[in-house]
């Protein structure tokens, strides 16, 4: 009896993580070439790390295995060669990178969506759509959208689960700076009670419509009780059933993933023109019998709301009660609360300098021990513990280092 | 600070202490409980035997309301007498109730608000509720939030009383809902948005503007409006200043929301606990029954708290039994749950109740059946009758053995004989005596409508299908079923299909409610086809529920919409006809006729065609029929076609093969038919149709009536067309004969025989003349292109010459016929008398000059003739149309004449072949010289002043397109002008605005039709608009498409109005 042999496969058969490393064009300068060389986003350092390593700690930590890292072709030694190196090596053990290369130029980006048309003949199961700027909290695990995904799928035919999270609000005390461009958030409709995505706005919709934001009435009607929220972002982590791919399959003109297919993904769930159209390709589960039962003891799951609440205890033959659905083909939405812990995209300027002077006010710096780069550091050099210093790096006399991060290697003063 | 708080709580009391005023609108504004309503105010009626001004009051009552203002419009009397004889008079109470009657021209709520604030009687914040509310919702409470929340904040007037519910109630309307945007936190009301059941509403619209302030804000689609507010006193003053508020949520909340001047704020009282609903119609009259007799309306219930002072005994199963020992039920017979039972009531053996109101003092005989009935007072059900799902008023005595099918309002008095058999959805009420009825009419105005709504009832009884619904012996009539025919001016709210989901015991499943979405907006051509699947599939959906079921075979639902475009077109029709008579009678220009068409299609919808149609229409039957003398025949036609015929390619567009196939069709149709070739002829004489379109109308299909079922119709499109085919075969002799020998004696010989090619010779007179004046307008520099030109006219010059001693006065003559309109009658009459010498030569003069001028190569003759005859020419020409000119002009002219040919020639032929916009606008100079040469004669008189305007005139006409309008053929015969026509021209241009040819064609330039600049303005309004009237026709939003009507009749209004000013100066100005 081996008993830690078999959890592992099944665990491994559940779910890939599908990561997506761009170019960064919004952390230019930080991202063009230097030189010959290119300047992977994904290995851009925040706190001395490098950017990739938040998602895949992650995506580990809640017991994925397989990975699908996606970089651009030029990036892919750069990138292959952290993945092999040997602090990568043990501090994901675990994790099966499969590292992929696309044909793409900085100028000539390739849709998410396309990505993902190219590459779903290696996507066998249901799948995790990560992108490698996104550093989550220690409060927000990523089995907590697995689970509500897990349960949604099984209990009423959800098809995907989105993450959301709710921006900080703007911190007055700092000075605006001229590079700085506050990522823009979306609008999005979503139904608390049940935690369901319901509408995205896009940007394609604000430009037929500045003014108004048209919201269909059978989603309303679906979900009388909604919430309208201007303040959340999308963090683009996407948990999907695989038959989602399917269906992008048949919609060949979407480009991205986040402004265009997601909110398309939202749709069927109320429209049932759409519903019959896509639903059999959705395919959601069947199998929902058995475990109904045992799901709806389930603390996890909050239950859908329904459309005819009964106030009155007299039946009356004139109203008829909405029809009990098989499969929602819901997408679920996992809403991130500010308050409970800072999280962003490093996906611009802004956001990568406030998440380096995030992760600086966690920790409290002291010098290394090891001697040898212990040495390097003079003595009379003064370093606060909001800082972090490299290793091998040499720091002179009578520095100064307040609030900063100095990486490896570098030489300071003198 | 203890003390101080408590100081100011106390100072909290007072304030609250202060008297709690309510105000009642006890009228519902609307129709939909008739016939139960005619004869007494909605407030009036029953439920559950307690009148609902009673429930009303009760529900205030609750509140701790001390001061009741009650707004009745109509019956006030009957109101005033029931507050009066009502427990809430007594003093004891401390209730002090005011009836306020306002005046019948009161049609909305907005209207009783502006009452209200006249009189003053508000002095503080108070609560306004309908005068059909049943609730137990503790307003109070909502007072001291209400008040709180002004302490604070000021622009917080109103606060509205909503019930969460969840999307599908039974008290929730289906056919009037909303939904309510509020921020989460503070329940500000963001945005209110009406939804009407149907047509279904597709998409809610929230103004992204109000995310920048409230970022979480949440959409509620599950409140039921309870129609509480509490005001304060601003209220009635905002609806003073805002005249067009009517509807206190779509109008007054709708308005100050979106207000940007106002700063006003709306909140909502979401209220968890109670129970509040309006009956605001059957439906809900049937749910909220439901209600209280399910006691949710605790402690407002039949057994404790009965608003009519009632007592009732609760028996186990929601039953409700008078006290005091007057019901009386048989042995036998079966009371369900749910039921009340008023005092005084006989209820017979086996009779069967079920979920059932039943009034004092009825008499329910043996073996009835009602189900979900409710039952006034002192009602007489006979024998063996089955009742289900309506409502039957006081004092009705319904036969024996009778059905009355599911959702009839039966009124009050109605007395069905045996074996009555009422439909579903029947509404029957008494017939009233002759007397009666008159009595009425004087009495109220107000009632008209409602009266002729009944009168009409009236008069379609006498058939023998009624007598079988309503049974022998029965003084019922049987009100109409189905939308009614000003269905389009109702608000949408009450229009049939909408009202039917606010109908008792309509489930209204044949209508298609849901609105199933779109696909998202990045596929476009996908959401296109579903939205049409869709609404096919909903049409089809109707269609079959009206072949299937009896509920909706009142409903033609499948011929909604091509009801509504028929309606449209006959509106369309009758509104071009008018004005069209108008124009004619008034003498319009052809611009500001056209003008007006323009919008009225805009306004109505309608495609090109129905106005073209119109417009042939009109001018062939304006034509007058001369018997027996083809020449006075042909004068008229020539008049009215030249007058008016420029029209039909100014409506907007320009298909001169749709005019003849239309013209074709008309005359087929009309009395006129034998004139078709002539006017045919006619048109083709001033340009609106072409010799090649003659024959592409020829080739089509349709030309030929193929395809016609209708034989005397196809039979006379079939003449049409032969005339046709008489005029082509015409059109190609004269082509071949003009290709042997180019000389106009052979074509002579065979002409005078055809009128039409008579009348087409007159045509290319005509014309010779319009375009020589047009073609000496322009002045050009360049001279090279002369001699070439010269040199090859030289030789049919002398024609020219020949030609000309034949028709001297014909060219005067023809447009001075043709044009000549009402208003400048006085002037033309002098050109009349010439005009009458000069048709008795025109006919056989006419045929001569007609082989001329069809053919290019030999109406290019007299065209270009060396400087000297060309000199001479002009002078024969303009000396018979205007004898004064001054012959030192001729000179000028002819040079002028002379350098413009070269410069005219190319740009005309070019554009005539290639660019559709030029030969659109090749209309253009028919209308313009004509006015010129009728005000030559007077013009010419005051030559100074020409003189000053001859420069900028000249310069105008240089510009190409005026040249590039005139069609090429006759283009070319060029006998040169004296500018003092031009002149005369300029001076048109500041009377008449559109019929100015405007050399640039800019953005302005629409058909093909130059406008000036105010005029463009208009235009390009009207251009935008159009598109919006597209695209509401095309969602078919009834909504947007009443809008747009409605917008362009004033905008209709406001052209008239600039027209006539524009008519006014112009008279000043002479």
């Amino acid at each position: 009896m081996d008993f830690e042999e078999t959890p592992s496969k099944i665990t491994t058969k559940e779910f890939l993580a599908v990561v997506l490393a761009g170019f960064g064009n919004e952390l230019a300068p930080l991202t063009s070439n230097n030189g010959d060389e290119p300047c992977p986003k994904a290995l851009l350092p925040i706190v001395n790390k490098p950017m990739l390593d938040y998602p895949l700690a992650w995506l580990e930590a809640s017991g994925i295995r397989d990975v699908l890292l996606i970089c651009p072709a030029p990036h892919r030694a750069s990138v292959l060669h952290y993945i092999n190196s040997d602090s990568s090596a043990s501090s994901f053990p675990s994790l099966r990178i499969d590292l992929q290369a696309f044909d793409e130029s900085e100028n000539l980006t390739v849709g998410t969506c396309q990505l993902l048309r190219h590459f779903a003949h290696r996507i066998d199961q249901d799948f995790i759509i990560v992108p490698c700027d996104f550093i989550p909290p220690p409060s927000l695990p990523l089995s907590r959208v697995l689970n509500k995904f897990r349960t949604e799928a099984t209990y009423d035919g959800a098809i995907a689960t989105t993450l959301f999270f709710e921006q900080p609000k703007p911190d007055k005390t700092s000075t605006p700076e001229e590079w700085r461009s506050g990522p823009a958030s979306t609008s999005v409709v979503w139904d608390e009670k049940s935690g369901t995505l319901l509408h995205v706005d896009t940007p394609d919709e604000i430009d037929d419509d500045p003014e108004e934001m048209a919201l269909n009435m059978s989603l309303l009607r679906r979900y009388p009780r909604s919430k309208l929220s201007a303040n959340l972002q999308d963090a683009h982590v996407y948990v999907c059933r695989r038959t989602v791919l399917d269906v992008l399959k048949e919609k060949p003109r979407f480009d991205s993933i986040r402004e265009e297919f997601i909110p398309w993904l939202c749709t069927p769930q109320y429209n049932s023109r759409k519903r019959s159209k896509y639903g059999h390709i959705l395919n959601p589960l069947h199998n929902l019998p058995s475990q109904r039962l045992a799901l709806e003891h389930c603390t996890l799951h909050t239950g859908l709301p329904s459309a005819y609440e009964p106030q009155s205890a007299l039946s009356s033959p004139m109203d008829e009660v909405a029809p009990t659905e098989t499969s929602s083909l819901r997408v679920g939405v996992v809403v991130h609360r500010a308050s409970a812990g800072y999280t962003a995209r490093a996906n611009t300027l802004q956001t990568y300098l406030e998440l380096n002077r995030h992760f600086l006010s966690q920790t409290t710096y002291a010098l290394p021990i090891d001697s040898e780069s212990r040495s390097l550091i003079d003595p009379k050099a003064q370093i606060t513990s909001d800082s972090m210093v490299g290793h091998t790096t040499k720091v002179g006399e009578r520095t100064n280092i307040k609030k900063s991060v100095i990486g490896k290697h570098c030489v300071i003063g003198n | 600070m203890p003390p101080k708080s408590s100081s100011s709580k106390e100072k909290d009391l007072t304030d609250e202490d202060e008297v709690l005023q309510a105000v009642i609108l006890a009228d519902s504004f609307n129709k939909r409980f008739k016939p139960l309503t005619s004869g007494k105010p909605r407030c009036l009626l029953p439920v559950c035997n307690a009148t609902l001004l009673d429930w009303t009051f009760e529900s205030l009552a609750l509140a701790g309301v001390q001061e009741i203002f009650v707004v009745c419009r109509s019956y006030p009397e009957l109101v005033k007498a029931a507050i009066r004889d009502s427990k809430w008079s007594k003093p004891s109470l401390g209730l002090k109730i005011v009836s306020i009657i306002t005046s019948k021209e009161t049609f909305t709520p907005g209207d009783a608000m502006r009452d209200i604030y006249t009189r003053g009687i508000i002095t503080s914040d108070f609560v306004l509720v309908m005068g059909d509310l049943v609730s137990n919702i503790r307003i109070d409470e909502v007072v001291r939030v209400h008040k709180e929340r002004r302490r604070t904040n000021k622009d917080a007037i109103m606060t509205m009383v909503v019930k969460p519910s969840g999307v599908v109630h039974r008290t929730r309307s289906k056919g009037e809902s909303a939904i309510f945007v509020l921020d989460a936190e503070t329940s500000e009301c963001l945005h209110y948005e009406h939804v009407t059941g149907y047509p279904p509403k597709k998409h809610a619209k929230i103004p992204r503007e109000i995310l920048a302030e409230h970022p979480e804000i949440e959409i509620r689609n599950d409140l039921i409006d309870c129609g509480i507010d509490v005001c304060s006193v601003e209220v009635p003053s905002l609806f003073q200043d805002n005249f067009d508020y009517g509807d206190i949520r779509r109008d007054f909340v709708h308005g100050v929301l979106t207000s940007d001047l106002l700063m006003k704020s709306i909140h909502c009282y979401v209220a968890r606990e109670g129970y509040a609903a309006r009956v605001a119609d059957t439906r809900s009259y049937d749910s909220v029954s439901k209600d209280i007799l399910a006691r949710w309306t605790f402690p407002l219930v039949p057994d404790d708290n009965h608003p009519g002072g009632h007592s009732y005994e609760h028996i186990r199963g929601n039953k409700y039994l008078a006290k005091g020992n007057s019901v009386v039920l048989s042995r036998t017979c079966k009371v369900g749950s749910n039921c009340l039972i008023g005092a005084g009531t006989h209820i017979a053996d086996n009779a069967n109740i079920q979920a059932s109101v039943i009034g004092q003092r009825c008499t329910i005989e043996a073996n009835v059946t009602l189900r979900n009935v409710y039952v006034f007072d002192d009602a007489h059900i006979g024998a063996g009758s089955v009742i289900e799902y309506s409502i039957v008023g006081s004092n009705v005595k319904v036969g024996e053995g009778s059905t009355v099918a599911r959702g009839c309002l039966i009124g009050d008095d109605v007395i069905l004989g045996k074996n009555a058999k009422l439909g579903e959805f029947e509404r029957v009420s008494r017939r009233r005596d002759e007397g009666e009825a008159d009595e009425s009419d004087k009495e109220d105005e107000d009632e008209q409508s409602e009266d002729s709504e009944l009168e009409e009832a009236e008069a379609r009884q006498d058939s023998e299908s009624i007598t079988a619904i309503i049974g022998e012996g029965s003084n019922a009539i049987v009100w109409p079923k189905g939308p009614r025919a000003d269905e389009e001016d109702l608000d949408e709210v009450e229009r049939y299909n909408n009202q039917r989901l606010m109908r008792i015991g309509d489930p209204a499943s044949d209508l298609p409610l849901e609105y199933e979405g779109t696909e998202s907006d990045s596929d476009a051509s996908e959401r296109e086809s579903d939205e049409s699947d869709l609404e096919m599939h909903a049409l089809s959906r109707i269609s079959s529920a009206t072949s299937t079921s009896a509920i909706s075979t009142s409903t033609p639902g499948l011929n909604i919409h091509t009801l509504h475009d028929a309606a449209a077109y006959s509106e369309f029709q009758a509104e071009v006809t008018q004005s069209l008579d108008r124009a004619f009678a008034e003498g319009h220009s052809v611009d500001n006729a056209a003008v007006e068409l323009k919008t009225l299609r805009m306004a109505s919808n309608v495609p090109l065609r129905k106005v073209r149609e119109a417009v042939v229409a009109s001018i062939v039957e304006r034509i007058e029929v001369v018997e027996g003398d083809a020449a006075a025949q042909r004068r008229e036609i020539s008049k009215m076609v030249g007058r008016w015929g420029p029209l039909i390619d100014k409506i907007g567009g320009v298909d001169p093969v749709e005019t003849i196939e239309v013209l074709q069709y008309h005359c087929a149709k009309s009395a006129r038919l034998p004139l078709f070739g002539q006017i045919l002829a006619a048109l083709y004489q001033d340009d609106i149709v072409e010799e090649d379109d003659i024959r592409a109308w020829h080739a089509r299909p349709e030309a030929k009536g193929e395809g016609l079922k209708d034989t005397s119709f196809a039979e006379n499109v079939k003449r049409c067309w032969l005339v046709g085919t008489k005029m082509i075969e015409q059109f190609n002799e004269q082509e071949s004969s003009e290709e042997e020998s180019g000389e106009e004696d052979s074509d002579e010989e065979e002409q005078p025989s055809k009128k039409p090619a008579a009348a087409t010779a007159q045509a290319a007179v005509g014309k010779k003349e319009e375009s020589s004046e047009e073609e000496s307008s322009s002045g050009d520099d360049e001279s090279g292109e002369d001699d070439s030109q010269d040199s090859e006219d030289d030789a049919p010059a002398t024609k020219a010459a020949t030609a000309a001693p034949s028709q001297p006065s014909k060219p005067a003559s023809t447009p001075a016929s043709t044009k000549e309109s009402e208003e400048e009658e006085s002037e033309g009459s002098e050109e009349e008398e010439s005009e009458d010498d000069a048709l008795a030569p025109s006919q056989p003069a006419a045929s001569k000059p007609s082989a001329s001028s069809t053919t290019p190569a030999v109406s290019a003759a007299p065209s270009a003739p060396p400087p000297v005859p060309a000199a001479h020419a002009p002078a024969l020409v303009s000396s018979t149309a205007a004898p004064a000119q001054p012959s030192t002009q001729d000179e000028e002219s002819s040079e002028e004449e002379s350098e413009s040919e070269a410069s005219d020639k190319e740009p005309a032929q070019t554009a005539q072949s290639q660019a559709p916009p030029a030969v659109a606008s090749s209309k253009q100079p028919v209308t313009a010289p004509s006015k010129a040469e009728s005000e030559e004669s007077e013009g010419s008189e005051d030559s100074e002043e020409e003189e000053e305007s001859e420069d900028d005139a000249a310069s105008r006409a240089t510009e190409p397109v005026p040249q590039a309008q005139v069609s090429t053929p006759k283009a070319s015969t060029e006998t040169a002008r004296p500018p003092a026509t031009i002149t005369t021209q300029t001076e048109s241009v500041a009377t008449i605005p559109a019929a100015v040819p405007r050399p640039r064609p800019g953005p302005d330039v629409v058909g093909g039709q130059p406008l000036r600049p105010q005029q463009a303005a208009w235009r390009r309004h009207s251009i935008h608009f159009g598109d919006k009237v597209l695209k509401s026709g095309t969602t078919t939003g009834e909504k947007a498409r009443r809008v747009v009507t409605t917008a362009g009749r004033q905008m209709k209004k406001g052209i008239l109005t600039i027209l006539r000013r524009n008519e006014r100066e112009k008279q000043s100005t002479r």
